[in-house]
């Protein structure tokens, strides 16, 4: 295992939102894409909300972290080389207590696609209220600059591709035709049995994700692709869970 | 709109108006022995009835085709609004060298530049000399401009009429199909612009021109290569579909998608963008050319309504056509739902003739439509406004039906019938005509004629429904998306 470069949470909280210097650094190490916490710190920087999380390098950090958060906890490894944390057994949910987030810890680093991995470190983060699995994403085109993509989480947009796409800056109406557009609009509002959602909180997250003076517009040079893959949305609000970007080659 | 947007208004019409409305035409490319494409070109603008100078450029001609032939661009008696240059594509950089300062526009017909990997640095060289000497450059790898207005033309067959349509077209020969086939259907041109690799002019300006443009009612643009994108969105977006445009998009491009590892990137596609661009800024896009022919026939001849068209009824002959119609105008997202008993009750107080339906599709067979010479219609349409309140009525008729049943008359009775139930409820309701025909000569020389005299009376003509629903729905999106956009904070939004 080889840490590689990048700085610990500390490091990076102590200089604050640094959403330019992350891209730059992240540039400077040859990065192709942002790391979690970067790409979370840049979207609560747009005031989308995400999860209390801590860094946590090895065992030494878990005490600290785990009493800085309220549980369930989750447990995600943070890599450059690792593009799918799940599918490389780099995720562990509902940890309750210090021991249990050290368990996890220790059987992840033991993980050849962890162990041969260069490590950023481990994120612990307080898991999100369950709700409604959504996917904001932002791609740059050619022609067109940047496009943000909404759809429902999970075989919704895996498989059933039920997505829809603006080209930024959106307006409200704009963000409320492209969720009238989706085929399964209908969960949103509580089918199923299931509880409805705040339609409201996705179209807040999906303006200052791609409307005039949101995130895709501002760093329209910076990033060729976006993923917030899950964004958790509840009767009242929504979460960002995991994002990923890509950098612009340049 | 602003001072400033007069302004610019101002400023774009004045900068096309030499191209759309030439005082003086050079030809390049002429030949004084054989009818190259150049002296067809002559005699084409000869023919539309072009009124400016025309000046034949060739190397030692004194004379070409009863004109008096030029050395060069810069030895013209005036200076050249417009200049038709179709010769060996080396050669057209150090033409434009001796325009300076008194050559407008120069529309490059040749090809062998940025088309092909070895013209990049020669259409590179073109752009720079047309700048050198303050010309504007169309094309190059083009076919010519169709201005009415300016009696100039590149196409055989076309309107010399002045129309509401605008055209930007990518493709010269695309740009001639639309000419010929849209004065087959009656559609008559603001403009018609044939821009090839648009290396200079680009679609956008010229979509800014026809939004400017007082003649231009309607604009179809066909585009193999945005160019810039992101400058067309911000134009159609702050044109709040002032103007319907209508796109017919040609070239599925998947670059820059090559490499996509997310999974927005993955579901990206290829026409992600085109989509979005009409449900942003309510342009429409069409899938063919007879779509696009189709829909923009419709803006040309209707006017849109404040409330979005749904409800549509269907009358006509041909009880299956009424059915397959009715399928496809739903799935096309257009209302076609039985009459109410308020509109019943009075259809069926008429004691039609058994096999007549009156429940919307109305199907009328041949039999009921020839009852007073056609007249009956009237009753029955004017009972279909007065109680079925619809937003469109689809008259559909089978030409071939009523031959040897019926008078020639029947057919026009029918029409007539239409136009003064019209006039009664005015504003009420799109009309649309679909004349069906299965193509045999002499019925389709009527359905010629008949096609003509309903289209100059505003009334737009179908070959079938399918094609009539088509462009009813991309009025429907028009509609929709103006009264969405335009309609007063809280008030109804549209949802899909």
């Amino acid at each position: 295992m080889s840490w590689s470069e990048g700085g610990g949470l500390e490091e990076r909280t102590s200089r604050g939102m640094m959403t330019m210097d992350s891209i730059g650094e992240a540039r400077k190490q040859g990065r192709t894409a942002l790391d979690e916490l970067a790409g979370k710190q840049l979207l609560a920087g747009f005031g989308i909300a995400v999860p209390k999380s801590r860094m946590v390098r090895d065992a030494a950090d878990v005490v600290a972290a785990t009493a800085a958060l309220t549980p369930p906890l989750v447990l995600k490894v943070m890599s450059p080389d690792i593009l799918h944390k799940s599918d490389a057994g780099g995720v562990k949910v509902g940890l309750n207590s210090a021991a249990e987030v050290e368990a996890a810890l220790s059987v992840m680093m033991k993980i050849p696609a962890i162990a041969g991995a260069r490590l950023d470190g481990f994120v612990l983060e307080e898991m999100a209220q369950p709700g409604q699995e959504m996917v904001i994403g932002g791609l740059r085109d050619p022609d067109f600059g940047p496009l943000v993509m909404v759809g429902l989480g999970g075989i919704f947009v895996e498989i059933l591709k039920d997505v829809s796409f603006r080209i930024c800056p959106i307006t409200r109406l704009d963000a409320e035709e492209m969720l009238g557009e989706l085929k399964g609009a209908a969960l949103l509002d509580g089918a199923r049995g299931s509880r409805p959602v705040s339609r409201a909180a996705i179209i807040d997250a999906l303006l200052k994700v791609g409307g005039e003076g949101g995130l895709l517009m501002t760093h329209a040079q910076d990033f060729a692709e976006a993923d917030i893959n899950p964004l958790i949305v509840s009767e009242s609000g929504a979460v960002a869970v995991d994002a990923r970007f890509v950098l612009t080659q340049t | 709109m602003t001072r400033e947007d007069n302004g610019m208004n101002a400023d774009v019409l004045d900068r096309f108006k030499p191209l759309f409305e030439p005082k003086t035409v050079a030809v390049v490319g002429v030949s004084a022995k054989s009818m190259a494409l150049p002296n067809v070109f002559i005699r084409r603008i000869r023919e539309f009835g072009y009124r400016g100078e025309i000046y034949p450029i060739h190397p030692s001609a004194d004379e070409i085709d009863g004109l008096k032939a030029y050395r060069s661009l810069g030895d013209t008696p005036r200076p050249v609004d417009y200049a038709y240059i179709a010769i060996a594509a080396a050669q057209v950089p150090a033409l434009l060298k001796d325009a300076r300062g008194r050559l407008r526009f120069a529309q490059v017909i040749s090809s062998g530049f940025g088309e092909i990997e070895e013209g990049r640095e020669l259409q590179e060289q073109l752009v720079q000399a047309a700048r050198a000497v303050g010309a504007r450059l169309i094309g190059p790898n083009c076919l010519g401009i169709y201005s009415p207005r300016g009696g100039v033309t590149f196409a055989e067959i076309g309107s010399k009429e002045t129309g509401p349509i605008g055209i930007v077209s990518q493709s010269g020969g695309l740009g001639i199909d639309i000419i010929r086939r849209g004065f087959g259907r009656g559609l008559t041109f603001s403009g018609l612009v044939t821009v090839g690799n648009s290396a200079d002019v680009s679609p956008n300006e010229l979509l800014e021109f026809y939004l400017a443009d007082a003649q231009t009612k309607v604009i179809g643009m066909y585009i193999e290569s945005a160019k810039d994108g992101r400058r067309l969105f911000e134009i159609l977006r702050n044109a709040r579909a002032a103007k319907p445009v209508v796109i017919l998009k040609g070239g599925r491009t998947r670059q820059g998608l090559a490499a996509v590892v997310s999974h927005t990137g993955s579901l990206a596609g290829d026409e992600r963008a085109w989509v979005a661009l009409s449900r942003q800024t309510g342009c429409v896009l069409a899938e063919t050319l007879d779509e696009f022919i189709d829909i923009l026939h419709i803006f040309q001849t209707l006017t849109p309504r404040p409330q979005a068209t749904r409800r549509v009824v269907l009358l006509g002959n041909g009880g299956g056509a009424s059915v397959l119609a009715t399928d496809y105008f739903s799935r096309q997202g257009l209302d076609v739902s039985l009459f109410g008993k308020e509109t019943v009750d009075p259809l069926a107080a008429m004691r039609l003739p058994p096999g007549t339906s009156i429940t919307n599709p109305v199907d009328c067979p041949v039999g009921t439509f020839q009852q007073e010479d056609g007249r009956v219609a009237e009753e029955i349409l004017d009972i279909i406004y007065r109680k079925g309140r619809p937003d469109a009525l689809v008259m559909h008729l089978n030409m071939s039906a009523f031959v040897g049943r019926s008078k020639p008359e029947v057919l026009d009775n029918l029409v007539q019938a239409a136009l003064r139930v019209q006039l009664r409820y005015p504003g009420q309701a799109h009309f649309l005509l679909v004349l069906r025909s299965d193509g045999e000569p002499v019925l389709e020389e009527r359905k010629r004629a008949f096609r003509a005299s309903a289209v100059a009376m505003g009334i737009p003509v179908y070959d079938e429904n399918a094609n009539a629903g088509r462009a009813l729905a991309a009025m429907q999106a028009h509609e929709l998306y103006l009264s969405a956009r335009n309609a007063p904070a809280g008030g109804d939004q549209q949802r899909r």
